[in-house]
């Protein structure tokens, strides 16, 4: 077998995409061609084929995360610009007014929880992505990090899509025939983007990196005061972080509809649901530090 | 001198030999050579790992050319590139001088 058939098999072991290994096989024969006989200097064809996985690996999972984070930043306007042509133009028609509270309760569970979602999920992985923007390789560890981040914000913000569909269909009776349309179509449009942004996804996971390192946390992305003791005590980050939630929209919630039983009523079921996502999603996103972190109580990457 | 020293130095390096005139892998390979009086001792096959990175950063451009009936891929620098490779030049200049001031 020669270095060259070596490389194409390290290549595509390491699922460097067909086109990009096409490309490097011509430019490596050629310089071949130019000195037969140099192939030893060329250097070891694994090695090589790390050096091309693991900074094309690392360069897709940034690509990734700020496609992805533009897919979600068209899902919010979408949501917003329904939201408001609905409170000011049609009028919210009040939940028992739909076709059938099972279409109702998914649709509400879509558009009020998978946001908050996607917004921590998607931020935090276009922002490590933006972090790390000038590094050449990633550690593996931390390119999964990214794309479990970015895989977690844009299922969460198809399901908010999904939740704004179900809402047009549930009230298709009841509202006006422009909003339906309006909701309908910015909606089906944003799902598009971020069925897209999942395609760029794939792809992305497909390069296998083997650099070494460790992934890091949110105690990396956010270094704030006092970080270091909430480390050692990733539950009470979790308690701090579902009150925080729950207060200010509780808040927000008593102030818009100047009603403090209606208030607390969003504030217990935010903060609850809050505390949720991060038993469920925490580790996976990096909310939750590693469990080897926490014994070693070491940072991560810079 | 061996691939590991010039650890961060590889990209203006290519940058450098790419900007005088646009060249396949091998002839930046052995300009690289030439100029460096055969000091760098790297694996050959590390510039196009490099060379398709600052690709992708936008500071280098290829096309596809034949010669000799063999396609190749040509590169040269872009606008980012040359920007980019002035800033590395200055911040190579403040350095070396700080070593040498230093080391003597």
């Amino acid at each position: 077998m020669s270095w060259l058939d070596d490389l194409s098999l390290e290549l595509y072991a390491r699922g460097v995409p067909r086109r990009e290994r096409a490309r490097i096989a011509i430019e490596l024969s050629d310089h071949i061609a130019c000195e037969p006989g140099c192939e030893e200097r060329l250097g070891d064809p694994r090695e090589l084929a790390n050096s091309f996985a693991d900074e094309l690996a690392t360069s897709e999972a940034r690509g990734s995360a700020f496609v992805s984070f533009a897919a979600l930043a068209v899902a919010a306007v979408v949501l917003v610009i329904s939201q408001i042509t609905l409170a000011r133009f049609a009028g919210y028609p009040g939940y028992s007014n739909g076709i059938s509270t099972l279409l109702f309760f998914p649709a509400i569970l879509g558009m009020v929880v998978a946001p908050q979602v996607a917004l921590v999920a998607g931020t935090l992985g276009a922002w490590r992505a933006l972090r790390r923007r000038r590094v050449t390789s990633m550690p593996a560890e931390e390119i999964g990090l990214i794309h479990r981040r970015t895989r977690v914000a844009l299922a969460a913000g198809l399901a908010t899509m999904a939740g704004l569909e179900l809402y047009v269909i549930d009230f298709s009776e009841r509202l006006p025939a422009w909003w339906l349309g309006l909701a309908g179509g910015l909606a089906a449009v944003a799902g598009i983007c971020l069925f897209a942004a999942t395609r760029t996804l794939g792809r992305a996971r497909a390069i296998v990196s083997g650099a070494q390192g460790q992934a890091g946390d949110i105690y990396d992305d956010l270094p704030l005061l006092g970080w270091s003791t909430l480390r050692t005590r990733p539950w009470l980050l979790g308690a701090l972080a579902s009150l925080t939630v729950g207060l200010a929209l509780g808040g927000f919630e008593a102030h818009a509809e100047h009603s403090v039983f209606e208030g607390i009523q969003r504030g217990m079921f935010e903060g609850v649901v809050a505390a949720v996502g991060f038993v469920v999603l925490g580790r996976a996103i990096g909310a939750r530090p590693a469990q080897q972190s926490i014994k070693r109580g070491t940072p991560g990457p810079e | 001198m061996k691939s590991d020293t010039l650890n961060g130095q590889l990209d203006p390096l290519i940058l450098a030999t790419v900007a005088d005139e646009p060249a396949h892998g091998y002839a930046i390979l052995q300009r690289l050579k030439e100029r460096s009086g055969g000091a760098f001792d790297l694996a050959e096959g590390t510039i196009y790992p490099a060379l398709h990175r600052l690709e992708r950063d936008g500071l280098l451009s290829s096309a596809w050319s034949t010669e000799s009936g063999r396609r190749r891929r040509v590169y040269s620098v872009t606008r980012a590139g040359t920007s980019a490779l002035k800033v590395r030049r200055r911040e190579w200049k403040q350095f070396s001088q700080a070593v040498a001031a230093v080391i003597g």
